[in-house]
């Protein structure tokens, strides 16, 4: 049985004429390595969204692991899938950068020594470490990414969402990133990556699906 | 029939007046009422209660509850010698909440006009161009605010954290760890902005002009006698109820 899976999913935003995403029937396995490509505007982070539960579709159905997805809470979701917005901005709410990787560890009962041993490694995977008692809003933009990145990638989901996760990095954090998603892969987590750098998709179009105008114009893998 | 922006204004600041002026449940009754007649009359859609029903729920329930706290007039429940609720009480919270009814309707004749004509209709009405630039980008910015705010609860939920679930003094320390980020966001996004007015011109000129223009038609006036002698009547009405 799929992961997550749709059927016939549309959404449209409150006050558009047009569907953001239509009629849209995927599945997708736990274990897959995916790329989703397209234009801007072509309906990927909807869908993404509509993945997590954050929009209601207003047709179709989505199921997670069997189940609808509007059955699940947030947090159970989280428990399922990570996920790093396309805006890291709006995922940094701590005020410090070890904390922002802290805060989902704390809140899943982690000893002290866990968490510090966990955030040391996470942030080390970017070289992050130093920067780890700064105010996460004055870090650079590729920064701010990595750190989302780090807090996700700690919760050791079981699926990944990556939206524009290369957008900010630089050539040599992109590589370390890259080789990063593959062993966490190859450690059993799926990962879905929405990108447009096709460099940096190159080592993920296992399966590619390509969206045009809110609906998949191909699926190929 | 098209209404000049101006002429909404005057009337939304007649039942604005009108609503914190009275007291009495029964003249705000009478109000309301009104109010509700001119919200037909404009046409105006009240989806917006649709999706505003659960922080009008909220209130309705802070308004019952805050007429306990009232004593005054007969007692209506009471317990082990003390009094629960008085008819005060209730009419303190009947009050409230009419006004704020009334607040509320009269804000949704303006929420269905355009924010441009809105902003322009303060411009002719002489209000200082700084001022009407404030509110104009205030009205820009609540809704991009009110999404990052949800895309931060929204993160806050997907790390672990059940907002629903955690104790109360935890929940305080999730809202000041969101805050006060949230704060600097938009203290810096503020800080762009003027910097980017700067670059663009903005006050360059002591005068600018606009794309759009509004007038006042002949059923413009029509509605503001109207809207005059239907206030001198209410004020007369209210004043014989209060009397009585
Ligand atoms: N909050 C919103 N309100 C209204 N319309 C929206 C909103 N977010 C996105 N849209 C519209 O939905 C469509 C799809 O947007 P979406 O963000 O999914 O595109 P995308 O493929 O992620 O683009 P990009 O590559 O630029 O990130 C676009 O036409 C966009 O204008
Ligand atoms: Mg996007």
């Amino acid at each position: 049985m799929a992961f997550i899976s749709l059927h016939k999913v549309s959404y449209t935003y409150m006050g558009r004429q047009k569907a953001a995403v239509r009629e849209i029937s995927l599945k997708l396995d736990q274990a897959e390595k995916i790329a989703v490509t397209g234009l801007n505007g072509s309906g990927k982070s909807t869908l993404a969204k509509l993945i997590l539960g954050l929009l209601k579709p207003q047709s179709g159905n989505i199921t997670l692991d069997g189940r609808p997805v509007g059955k699940y809470s947030l947090v159970e979701i989280g428990e399922k899938i990570g996920y790093v917005l396309q805006n890291p901005n709006q995922m940094l709410f701590n005020t410090s950068v070890y904390n922002e990787v802290a805060f989902g560890l704390k809140w899943k009962g982690k000893s002290k020594k866990e968490i510090d041993y966990l955030c040391k490694k996470y942030l080390d995977l970017f070289e992050l470490w130093d920067l780890r008692a700064e105010l996460p809003f004055n870090l650079s933009e590729g920064q701010k990414q990595l750190v989302a990145l780090s807090a996700v990638l700690a919760l050791q989901p079981r699926f990944l969402i990556l939206d524009e996760p290369t957008k900010s990095i630089d050539t040599f954090r992109k590589g370390r990133l890259k080789d990063i998603l593959q062993e966490i892969w190859r450690r059993g987590t799926g990962i879905m990556v929405i990108s447009h750098d096709h460099d940096f998709i190159a080592k993920f179009d296992d399966r590619r699906i390509h969206m045009a105008g809110g609906e998949v114009v191909e699926d190929a893998g | 029939m098209q209404v000049d922006i101006r002429t909404k204004l005057l009337i939304v600041a007649i039942f604005s007046v009108l609503a914190l002026t009275y007291q009495d449940p029964r003249a705000l009754a009478v109000i309301f009422l009104l109010n509700i007649l001119t919200l037909l009359a404009f046409r105006v859609s009240f989806n917006i209660f649709v999706s505003l029903k659960n922080f009008i729920f909220m209130y309705f329930v802070l308004m019952i509850i805050q007429s306990f706290f009232v004593r005054s007039g007969e007692p209506l429940i009471k317990l082990g010698g003390m009094y629960l609720l008085t008819t005060g009480g209730i009419l303190y919270g009947l009050s409230i909440i009419l006004r704020f009814l009334i607040l509320a309707g009269s804000g949704l004749i303006l929420v269905d006009h355009n924010a441009a004509e809105l902003l322009l209709g303060l411009v002719k009405l002489r209000v200082p161009y700084e001022i009407v630039f404030m509110i104009q980008v205030g009205i820009r910015f609540i809704p991009v605010f009110i999404g990052e705010l949800q895309n931060v609860f929204n993160t806050i939920q997907l790390r672990g954290v059940d907002l629903r679930k955690v104790y109360k003094r935890k929940v305080l320390r999730v809202y000041v760890s969101i805050f006060s980020p949230l704060l600097y966001s938009v203290w810096q996004k503020a800080e762009k902005l003027s910097i980017l007015l700067e670059l663009r011109g903005f006050r360059r000129f002591p005068t600018r002009s606009y794309y759009r223009d509004i007038s006042m038609k002949k059923s413009d006036y029509v509605i503001i006698c109207l809207a005059l002698v239907i206030t001198a009547a209410l004020v007369y009405v209210c004043h014989k109820i209060l009397t009585l």
